[in-house]
């Protein structure tokens, strides 16, 4: 099981969500908002336990998330596989408390909803393995 | 619409089971009675009434070749009713639970049944002759919670179980002295009562409503998270299929044909899944006529409402008339169970029945859906 990713890989992990990082930055800076929050999903570290490499990922993907305006291209443009982690890292944006996070991940929430349907909520909500 | 009757039969009803040639059924209306009705002329009669639990009956099952109800409850007993001069009389079958009973389900054979619970076990009980009462024998290992949902292979042998640890298993039943060996090659079943033959690690949630396809090849159960799970080949390398879906979860599911299962659920309509020629299931559409799903529309009032205060200033007006009264299918609330009303065994099912929190019984008809429901039906 994927749980002896813990200690070893926790800092293979973490320095790929750095090299992430750059590459994401890069991608704002062309405007290709879409192109960064795909490369930001993308391998989001799903079976680990380690906080640090969550919150690494959160902290590149908040960027992502913030950098975006037009919600409605966002999500033509998005594969429908990426519904479910984006779903997650919106209720992560929520759950910050902090006012212009909340009201972007809302906005996209609003919208995603509307897409995948509340079949995505749920399986957010029930999904207590995978966190993110 | 697909819907041949609907009645309303109480204030909800937890589960039902219909009588060898359908004429009667016998249901739970969420309290320890179970009632029987008639249909006669367009009305439906209440008959019996069984009072003999102390607690809600979870689970009823007629069985169609030997005329016998088999009852379980959250009283932790069970009762085998048969009719005897025009009354249904009981008999306590032990089951040796410390937990409710949540499901039961006879056998092919109906020389046995399956009793899930939620003291982590699988109750097998069958008929010793010589001492003229039913013997319970418990699988007690595996389950890590309890067990949702239970269902016989046509062999009368392996049966599939569900819990709320996300888990779907298959078990071997056999019994010496009432099962007998099948010796044909290529069916290579655990003689060991109680052995597990796979498990499968699918669902992440709460799995409820397995059942296997006409044939016993594919096993479908549903997991809590929007998803329903299909197994084919099930054996030592079985092919499993994850498919999300948009809407609630479902809770039970039905085999109509190999290629085709219904599901139900919260969101009380039945959806249609199927399997395509390259053999990947994706859902197919609804049963009733249904909006696009497309925009926001096909939330109901409710749900409209709650969005508004979620979404605060941003919301639009739109997501808020247009929906709700258009949602009015059949049932206005979760469907709990789905009962096929064809003979067991039978490769298609024509006609089926869906009961739910609503307190309605709906039977549903697919004889002038044979062109709709395309190939695969």
């Amino acid at each position: 099981m994927a749980d002896f990713v813990e200690a070893d890989n926790a800092e293979a992990i973490i320095a790929r969500i750095e090299t992430k990082s750059r590459k994401i930055e890069s991608l704002l800076k062309q405007y290709k908002h879409v192109e960064a929050l795909k490369t930001a999903l993308e391998g989001s570290p799903p079976k680990t336990r380690d906080e640090r490499c969550k919150s690494a990922n959160w902290i590149v993907v908040h960027r992502a998330i913030m950098a975006i305006k037009d919600i409605d291209g966002l999500l033509n443009a998005l594969d429908a596989e990426y519904y479910d982690i984006l779903m997650k890292y919106l209720y992560r944006g929520l759950s910050t408390g902090d006012r212009p996070t909340c009201d972007q991940c809302l906005k996209i929430h609003e919208k995603l909803t509307e897409r995948a349907g509340l079949g995505c909520i749920l399986r957010c909500l029930t999904d207590t393995v995978n966190t993110v | 619409m697909a819907v041949v009757d609907v009645h309303r039969f109480a204030e909800s009803i937890t589960c039902h089971a219909w009588s060898p040639d359908y004429s009667m059924v016998a249901l739970c209306p969420n309290n320890n009675e179970v009632h029987i009705y008639k249909s006669s002329q367009d009305q439906w009669e209440r008959l019996h009434v069984l009072q003999k639990h102390d607690q809600i009956v979870s689970g009823i099952d007629w069985s169609s070749k030997s005329n016998k109800i088999v009852t379980v409850s959250h009283d932790r007993n069970s009762y085998v009713w048969s009719l005897e001069g025009g009354e249904w009389v009981p008999t306590l079958v032990i089951l040796r639970l410390n937990r409710a009973a949540l499901c039961v389900q006879w056998g092919p054979k109906e020389n046995k049944f399956a009793v899930g619970s939620g003291a982590k076990t699988v109750c097998i009980c069958y008929y010793e002759q010589e001492n003229n009462w039913w013997v319970s024998k418990l699988i007690r290992k595996r389950h890590e919670s309890s067990v949702t949902s239970v269902a016989w292979h046509p062999n009368n042998i392996l049966l599939a179980t569900t819990s709320t640890d996300g888990k779907c298993r298959v078990f071997s039943t056999f019994i010496k002295g009432v099962d007998t060996k099948d010796s044909k090659a290529g069916s290579p079943v655990e003689t060991k009562f109680g052995e597990q033959i796979i498990q499968l690690d699918l669902s992440y949630s709460w799995a409820f409503g397995v059942k296997w396809s006409p044939s016993g090849n594919t096993l479908a159960y549903v997991g809590h998270s929007s998803m329903i799970y299909f197994v084919d080949d099930v054996g030592p390398s079985p092919l499993a299929q994850s498919v999300a879906f948009r809407d609630l979860p479902l809770r039970d599911v039905l085999f109509i044909s190999e290629k085709m299962v219904i599901g139900v659920g919260y969101d009380s309509n039945p959806m249609v899944f199927a399997a395509d020629d390259t053999g990947i299931w994706s859902f197919v559409r609804y049963i009733g006529e249904k909006k696009a799903a497309s925009s926001g529309s096909s939330y109901s009032s409710q749900f409209s409402e709650a969005f508004g205060k979620f979404y605060g200033s941003q919301s639009k007006s739109a997501t808020a008339n247009d929906a709700s009264e258009s949602r009015g299918g059949v049932h206005d609330n979760c469907i709990n169970s789905i009962v096929s009303l064809s003979k067991a065994g039978s490769p298609k099912v024509m006609r089926f029945s869906t009961s739910g929190l609503d307190g309605k019984i709906a039977i549903w008809d697919l004889e002038n859906m044979q062109e709709e429901l395309g190939h695969q039906f």
